[in-house]
């Protein structure tokens, strides 16, 4: 599958690897019983990726690959706690309900931070750091690393400028050294997710002390020296990166948690789901990435091999321009809904492994309500509509899709088809995953697919990403002023009810006016051997290394 | 030095045409849509940043000076970097290249073992079964899709009768591969005695030989057969029957006469094989040049598309060279 | 084989008298005898091209019509061929699929052999003569080289990135990639029949060079590029499935072989190979029998050949 964003941002060239080669669809049967040779030991986790980690900066990278090797190699100020995952026993998940019994109202505690403070308005917060933690180059962990960290995003801008703005933070001033083991973060405005983004994958802390030796004068912020090589206080630390090939990966035995059970992690490229769900079958791999309903349904049913489906952040649509005609007209865009054939999608395409797309926001965030989705398939009804926006004839348009994703294919001619009988053609453009992305953001196309999670579990959050007209990922275009208004008063009061109520308004809203065609929450299924346990699901939609061990 | 006055002139010639072969690719890659700027910096990025890395990759100045500049590069041995392995794209090619070769050449040579005899025995033979067999394989081998081949072979041998590996590139995951010699893992194993990695690497070899084999076998058993028969019909032959000399003897003059057409097809499909076993190589996930200079195209990578034709381009001039020495070693009619 | 041989004698051709399209109609007709196999290539060809226009009254379902509740069926007496994994029946596209494929192999190949024919002809016609005109042809033909010297498939795959996915660039990417062939198969025709005494006596008889070229040289140096039409065609059908294949091919659900088998590639590997077998059975066939029409042209049109078999005719 594709994308993963970051809190939003997509893709780029993602896929890449798995792009190109998958649509080409190199293939291996998965049916055999040829062992290939065992995964080396029970302390090594041999993971099959469709792509190898491109720059390992955080900052600048949102390749498949780069999540897992951030997650690894980086850790973050706080944490969601732990709770066991309510559909699948062994599975773990983050706790990101609301707790308003808790501080900051979240169950989050502290990682590199022995505790913290929350001002209840949600204008500062204070950390207070753990001593002794070391970084892989020996550094110890001080509040200059959380300000150099924090310079940097100024510095670079890039994706640390996004989180900057969502939290409305203006300038490095706001990040304060109070101590060798205090720093706080002061912003103008109370902004709700002031605590909330600390657990962010892409906001770890760098060692800067390493950082500021490899710098020069023309990388200040030690850019070259990030892409290649690790700087953070991460359970493990990169022992080799092939890119095309494989990352190696090594536990720090110096980890202030103690050791992770898994020595080493070998991270494969394997650009095809088919050869990744062969590997793992035959026993060469112990975690499978990215497969394709089919090959996850086949792999269920064999000895040896377990998945775990959990629901996840993930969602799959189509984007609706709205800056093109016929999809200015809300009648439309409503009836371009009720035409989608959205079950029969779920149950071929997906096999039942999806759930349908029946709000705007992850179905797994607190706030999301499905009350206002209205847009059961019925062609009757999108005719009518159209007939009511004077389109009675139908009308032409074309829906762009990405060649590196398998279900977009499928689901693209089913949706033509089934849009013949309300007199729309449809012309299907594939577009080469590398490049795909572009195509998203350049907003030139009527239809395009997409497929995202917000990272954040906020509910102002996700709906800003994709809903707030001047949000760098509106790519439909919506721009309705009171939900602008709306998102904007969300984001500056920390009054969860408030908020609550304010982003049900939205949704109401949104759903009405049909921005995308709904298709699906795909879920995470986590494809592995049966003697691995410690999964555990993250928003980010990554997994770490260090959550894993084998049962005896 | 006759001989060595012919190939310097050669390479005189061959100048110009790769001068002519690096223009028309660069601009006509240069014509590809996609913004590695935006590709390689993420949507994040600022306009600021973006023209500054476009500055620095040369994409803002006109393109006479950015096709001048990669020439100056291409000379100094530099092929630029690809995007999306972030490596030199020399190195890229060097390390696929070997994997491209080694399958051809290897392929070819189980082209020539079918294609050459069968070729043979079928211009001798005017009717009957082996004459019929090699008529319609001839032509249907050619006709096959090679991807469609490889598909079929590996449901066969690989899903339902499990007698070869999973085929998933060159060789085994688990095994270390020998150290490289000729960049052939099967050659480079036999070399150092490595019985795993040669057992490994020669299973996952099976099938791609084998598919590239049958096909290309076709045009080259059909090349044989009309060339050894039209030589079998030609005056020196007729004389030489007439004179009386055993039919053996004849048919080794016959074959020796149609030696050079054969040589000729054989070179043209290997200079067409270095881009064209690209499907099989998709298929096989060979990890070759033809599969990453596609990923190239595709994904408007341009300097790995530019550099792989560089490459191949330069590889088909050398084949063709050796092809046409082979000439002169077989045909002493061209010696005077 | 012995009593095909003894019809086909007892049918010669060279004992009957009669209009002279009637000679080679039954010369035609012995060869076809002789070699079955040219028989089967030309009504493989019959067969396609009739299915290729016919297809559209024929089909038993739409072939772009993507039913869910078919989806993935082995073949059945309902759906021949299975359905595909968007439930489109196979059968209907392996039928249509001809209409797409044929247009576009047989479309670039017309305009790659008129192109580099014509140009081929002139170039052979004016080499080696001392005027402006030799450097030209000399240009051209390193132009030719140079063309020839891409690597096809990433030039062909180049060209459809560029102009877009569509029926055109895929036309054009031909056209390109062939070009050269019959620009060097004229050229070497020409070079040879322009040496004869029939266009010397045109030429000394003060015909133009115009005229000499049409109604003397091509004619005559014709039969080559016909026979390597029909291959060629078979050829293109190849291209356009490969491009197809790595997704630079036709714009989806177009029916289309080589794309057919690469959306069946996926399920294959979960057990479902029906959607990739039929279509790459169907191209080969095409191919083959477009392969069979070439070769039995050349037998036809080339006078050694034509002694060859005359041999084997009697």
């Amino acid at each position: 599958m594709t994308t993963k964003p970051i809190g939003g941002q997509v893709h780029r060239r993602d896929v890449l690897k798995a792009g190109a080669a998958a649509a080409a669809g190199a293939m291996v049967p998965a049916s055999l019983g040829m062992p290939e040779a065992q995964a080396a030991t029970s302390s090594t986790l041999v993971v099959a990726a469709p792509a190898t980690p491109q720059s390992l900066d955080s900052n600048f990278d949102v390749s498949l690959g780069t999540f897992e090797a951030v997650a690894a190699l980086y850790d973050n100020l706080l944490e969601f706690a732990k709770i066991p995952d309510p559909k699948v026993p062994g599975a773990f998940r983050e706790d990101i309900a609301d707790h308003p019994d808790k501080p900051a109202g979240l169950a989050v505690q502290g990682k590199l931070a022995e505790s913290f403070e929350l001002d209840p308005n949600g204008k500062w917060i204070r950390f207070q750091l753990r001593k002794g933690v070391k970084s892989n180059w020996g550094n110890e962990l001080t509040a200059d690393d959380v300000k150099w960290t924090w310079d940097r995003k100024f510095g670079l801008k890039a994706i640390g400028g996004f989180y900057l703005s969502t939290l409305g933070l203006e300038n490095p001033e706001g990040v304060k050294v109070e101590g060798p083991y205090t720093v706080s973060i002061t912003l103008d405005n109370p902004n709700p997710l002031l605590a909330k983004l600390q657990p962010n994958l892409y906001a770890p802390i760098f060692d800067s002390k390493k950082c500021k030796e490899v710098a020069t004068a023309d990388d200040p912020w030690a850019r070259k020296f990030m892409d290649n090589n690790s700087a953070g206080f991460g359970p493990y630390r990169l022992d080799q990166l092939q890119r095309g090939q494989q990352a190696v990966f090594k536990a720090r035995p110096d980890y202030y948690l103690g050791k992770p059970a898994m020595e080493t992690v070998i991270f494969r490229e394997v650009p095809t789901s088919a050869t990744r769900a062969a590997l793992l079958q035959g026993g060469a791999v112990d975690v499978a990435q990215y497969l394709q309903p089919l090959e996850i349904i086949k792999l269920r049913s064999l000895p040896g091999v377990a998945v775990d489906s959990v629901a996840s952040s993930f969602m799959i649509w189509l984007e609706l321009n709205s800056k093109i005609e016929p999809f200015d007209n809300v009648k439309v865009r409503q009836a371009m809904n009720f035409a989608f054939p959205q079950e029969q999608v779920l149950k071929t395409v997906f096999q039942g492994l999806a759930e349908p797309l029946t709000g705007c926001m992850p179905n797994i965030y607190a706030g999301f309500t499905e009350k206002f989705w209205k847009y059961k398939y019925d062609p009757e009804m999108a005719k009518a509509l159209l007939k009511e926006a004077g389109m009675a004839s139908g009308f032409k348009t074309s829906l762009a899709y990405n060649a590196g994703d398998p279900v977009q294919e499928p689901i693209a001619i089913l949706y033509q088809t089934a849009l013949r009988e309300i007199g729309v053609e449809l012309q299907l453009k594939k577009i080469p995953a590398a490049t795909f992305y572009n195509a998203v953001s350049e907003r030139k196309q009527p239809m395009i697919f997409y497929v995202d999670s917000p990272w954040c579990p906020d509910i102002g959050y996700s709906m800003t990403l994709y809903f707030n007209s001047g949000s760098f990922i509106d790519y439909s275009n919506y721009k309705n002023d009171e939900v602008d208004k709306l998102l904007k008063d969300t984001a500056r009061t920390a009054d969860e009810n408030a908020r609550v109520e304010m982003m049900t308004k939205a949704q109401e809203i949104v759903m009405s006016e049909a921005p995308w065609v709904f298709i699906a929450f795909p879920g995470y299924h986590f494809a592995r051997r049966a003697d691995l346990k410690g999964f555990t699901y993250y928003t980010s939609n990554n997994i770490r290394f260090q959550d894993f061990s084998r049962s005896a | 030095m006759h001989l060595l006055r012919y190939i310097g002139r050669r390479i005189l010639f061959v100048i110009p045409q790769l001068f002519g072969i690096i223009l028309v690719s660069f601009f006509l890659v240069k014509l590809i849509p996609g913004d590695p700027a935006v590709m390689m910096l993420g949507p994040t990025a600022s306009e600021e940043s973006l023209h500054d890395l476009r500055d620095k990759m040369g994409f803002t100045k006109p393109l006479i000076s950015q096709f001048v500049r990669y020439l100056h590069d291409v000379v100094r041995g530099d092929l630029g970097t690809s995007w999306q392995t972030t490596q030199p794209v020399t190195e890229d090619l060097f390390q696929r290249f070997p994997a491209t070769l080694e399958l051809i050449t290897f392929g070819l040579l189980l082209a020539i073992a079918i294609g050459f005899p069968l070729g043979i025995a079928a211009a001798r033979l005017k009717r009957g079964p082996v004459r019929k067999f090699a008529d319609y394989y001839g032509l249907l081998a050619g006709a096959m899709p090679d991807f469609w081949l490889a598909l079929v072979l590996i449901y066969v041998f690989y899903t339902k009768l499990n007698w070869i590996p999973a085929p998933l590139g060159r060789i085994d995951m688990a095994v270390v591969p020998p150290p490289t010699v000729t960049g052939s893992l099967v050659i480079d194993s036999l070399l150092a005695g490595d019985l795993d990695a040669l057992s490994s690497s020669f299973g996952h070899l099976i099938l791609p030989v084998l598919t590239l084999g049958l096909i290309n076998a076709g045009p080259i058993l059909k090349m044989t057969q009309s060339t050894v028969e039209r030589t079998l019909a030609s005056d020196f032959v007729r004389y030489a029957e007439m004179c009386g000399l055993p039919r053996r003897v004849v048919l080794r003059q016959a074959i020796r006469a149609a030696l050079p057409s054969i040589v000729t097809i054989v070179s043209v499909l290997y200079g067409f094989l270095i881009g064209g076993a690209v499907l099989v190589e998709i298929v096989f996930s060979w990890g070759g040049a033809g599969q990453y200079a596609v990923q190239g195209v595709l994904n408007a990578d341009v300097n790995p598309v530019l550099g792989f034709v560089v490459f191949s381009a330069v590889l088909s001039l050398i084949i063709y060279l050796l092809v046409d020495l082979l000439y002169f070693a077989l045909d002493p009619r061209m010696r005077g | 084989m012995a009593g095909a041989t003894m019809a086909a004698a007892a049918g010669a051709p060279a004992a009957a008298p009669g209009p002279p399209w009637r000679q080679r109609l039954r010369f035609f007709a012995a060869v076809l005898r002789a070699r079955p196999a040219f028989a089967l290539g030309y009504a493989i060809v019959a067969l396609v091209v009739a299915t290729g226009v016919l297809a559209p009254l024929i089909v038993p379902y739409g072939p772009m019509v993507a039913d869910p509740n078919v989806y993935l069926l082995p073949p059945s007496w309902q759906h021949l061929l299975g359905t595909d994994g968007t439930g489109m029946d196979i059968f209907s596209r392996v039928l249509a699929a001809p209409r797409v494929d044929l247009t576009i192999a047989m479309l670039g190949t017309l305009v790659s052999a008129a192109l580099g024919a014509t140009i081929g002809a002139i170039v052979g016609y004016y080499e080696g003569q001392r005027t402006w005109r030799t450097a030209l042809s000399t240009f051209v033909m390193r132009a030719a080289d140079v063309l020839q010297a891409f690597p096809v498939f990433v030039f062909a795959i180049a060209l459809v990135a560029v102009f877009g996915q569509s029926v055109r660039s895929i036309v054009i990417a031909i056209a390109f990639v062939n070009t050269p062939i019959y620009l060097r198969l004229m050229r070497g025709q020409v070079l040879s029949i322009r040496r004869l005494r029939y266009v010397e006596a045109a030429y000394v008889a003060g015909a133009s060079d115009v005229a000499i070229l049409l109604r003397h040289v091509i004619p005559n140096a014709i039969a080559p590029v016909l026979a390597q039409l029909s291959v060629n065609v078979g050829w293109s059908v190849l291209l356009t499935a490969g491009l197809s294949f790595v997704g630079a091919g036709v714009v989806a659900p177009t029916p289309e072989w080589g794309s057919m088998i690469a959306m069946g590639f996926q399920n294959v590997v979960t057990g479902q190979w029906w959607p990739s077998v039929f279509p790459g059975i169907a191209l080969g066939l095409t191919v083959f029998g477009f392969a069979l029409v070439g070769a039995s042209i050349e037998v036809l049109a080339d006078p050694a050949q034509r002694r060859v078999l005359s041999g084997s005719l009697r």
